[in-house]
């Protein structure tokens, strides 16, 4: 979204508040809940891209993180068409949603929260610090972590992250590449502004940039 | 915490709701899982976790170096660690350099040490404005800077999350780790506000 506009102030009521409303929290762990356990299939960022825009723009933050976990279930099989349909439908009718306890799984969920898994160690790399680069120009369909905004313009390298795989594949299964710290000019980025020069630093996969 | 069927008030609330009940009665996730994940972000996880590792670093110029040279590893020696912060870079704030962080892409925010984001860092307008107009963004956040500091943005575009490292304030020098804790926001670690004042703080 860098760089449209139209949104309006960024400081409005409310804005303070990381949750709303109880379900938004317990969509959260729902979420982070499926991918721990392995009933989802695909990520839920790639995926909740897949909304259409107005969708994707009308739906509140959680509300597509509950679409995202929605997909993932139904994409491994874990659940069918339509059976989140015949709840909703039970619920409204004075159902209660049913309870299980199942320490060992709330145990085991909350600790797996603490994992993590690095970036891998750089080798060899195309360009080293210092060099002058620039994002390509392409069309991509889908996944990607190449922000639109900043294809076609001029950076320098200024430090290597590490390697991860090509998000554009997969998505998150292309090779394994260098990751690069690349900073930018705002001038060369959205041209001439009212506010005092400022820098962007994006971190790039080493097939989103060539040589400048 | 748990559902209360009788103030459900949309849509999106009850099919939050259906699909927690479908799964509850699949028997493949339990009511206190869910239970422990909220409690574990709502409770364990959120910005005094980076508060902590700020205050270390303006009381111990080695440790702020251990920062400085590897953010994940530093962090990890206070303990944090874990989903959405597998690599963290830390950037420090100086007379000459204000850092601010985003993500235009999604939400990416260094969860271990800060939590979940607030409402404003996922909204359209922060995700497209401050790439593209940092110091309004930061005057709505009553936050003005000098014209010679250079604004740095990370865009947080991928599995590297940053915190700020901001200044210690004037006029702290007598107060111990934990009360310097006291005076870093979350804002501050973001980059979208200061620390607190001492003053302030009391």
């Amino acid at each position: 979204m860098g760089g449209m506009h139209g949104f309006g102030p960024v400081v409005v009521p409310g804005c303070e508040h990381v949750c709303e409303e109880p379900w938004e929290a317990r969509t959260f762990a729902m979420s982070t809940i499926v991918g721990i356990e392995g009933i989802g299939h695909g990520g839920g960022r790639p995926i909740r891209e897949e909304m259409s825009p107005e969708h994707y723009l009308r739906a509140s933050y959680y509300e597509r993180w509950l679409w995202s976990t929605e997909q993932r279930l139904l994409r491994k099989g874990t659940i069918a068409p339509g059976e989140v349909d015949d709840w909703v439908d039970r619920l409204l009718a004075g159902e209660p949603v049913p309870r299980r306890i199942d320490p060992a799984q709330a145990a085991r969920d909350r600790a797996a929260t603490s994992e993590v898994s690095p970036l891998g160690e750089a080798r060899e790399t195309r360009f080293a610090l210092g060099d002058r680069v620039r994002v390509r120009r392409w069309r991509h369909a889908g996944h990607t972590r190449c922000p639109r905004y900043i294809r076609g313009v001029e950076g320098e390298v200024t430090a290597v992250r590490g390697t991860a795989r090509l998000p554009d594949i997969g998505p998150y299964q292309g090779p394994v590449e260098p990751v690069y710290s690349v900073s930018f000019r705002s001038g060369d980025v959205f041209g001439p502004s009212d506010e005092p020069g400022w820098t962007l630093w994006l971190d790039l996969t080493e097939t989103y940039l060539e040589a400048a | 915490m748990s559902v209360d069927h009788d103030h459900v008030h949309d849509d999106v609330a009850v099919r939050a709701a259906a699909l927690e009940a479908l799964l509850v009665e699949k028997g493949l996730i339990s009511t206190d899982a869910i239970d422990a994940v909220v409690d574990l972000y709502e409770n364990d996880i959120g910005p005094q976790n980076g508060a902590r590792v700020v205050a270390r670093a303006w009381v111990d110029e080695a440790y702020r170096d251990r920062l400085r040279q590897n953010g994940t590893a530093a962090i990890a020696e206070l303990g944090y660690g874990g989903f959405e912060g597998d690599t963290m870079v830390v950037v420090e704030n100086t007379p000459e350099v204000h850092n601010i962080i985003v993500c235009t892409l999604c939400s990416c925010y260094p969860w271990p040490v800060l939590g979940l984001p607030p409402s404003w860092y996922k909204s359209p307008a922060y995700r497209a404005r401050v790439v593209a107009e940092p110091r309004a963004v930061l005057a709505e956040f009553g936050l003005e800077l000098a014209d010679h500091v250079e604004v740095r943005v990370w865009d947080s575009t991928a599995e590297v999350r940053y915190l700020v490292l901001p200044m210690r304030p004037q006029g702290t020098e007598g107060l111990a780790e934990e009360e310097l804790a006291t005076l870093v926001t979350r804002d501050s670690m973001v980059g979208t506000g200061v620390p607190l004042q001492p003053v302030a703080a009391a």
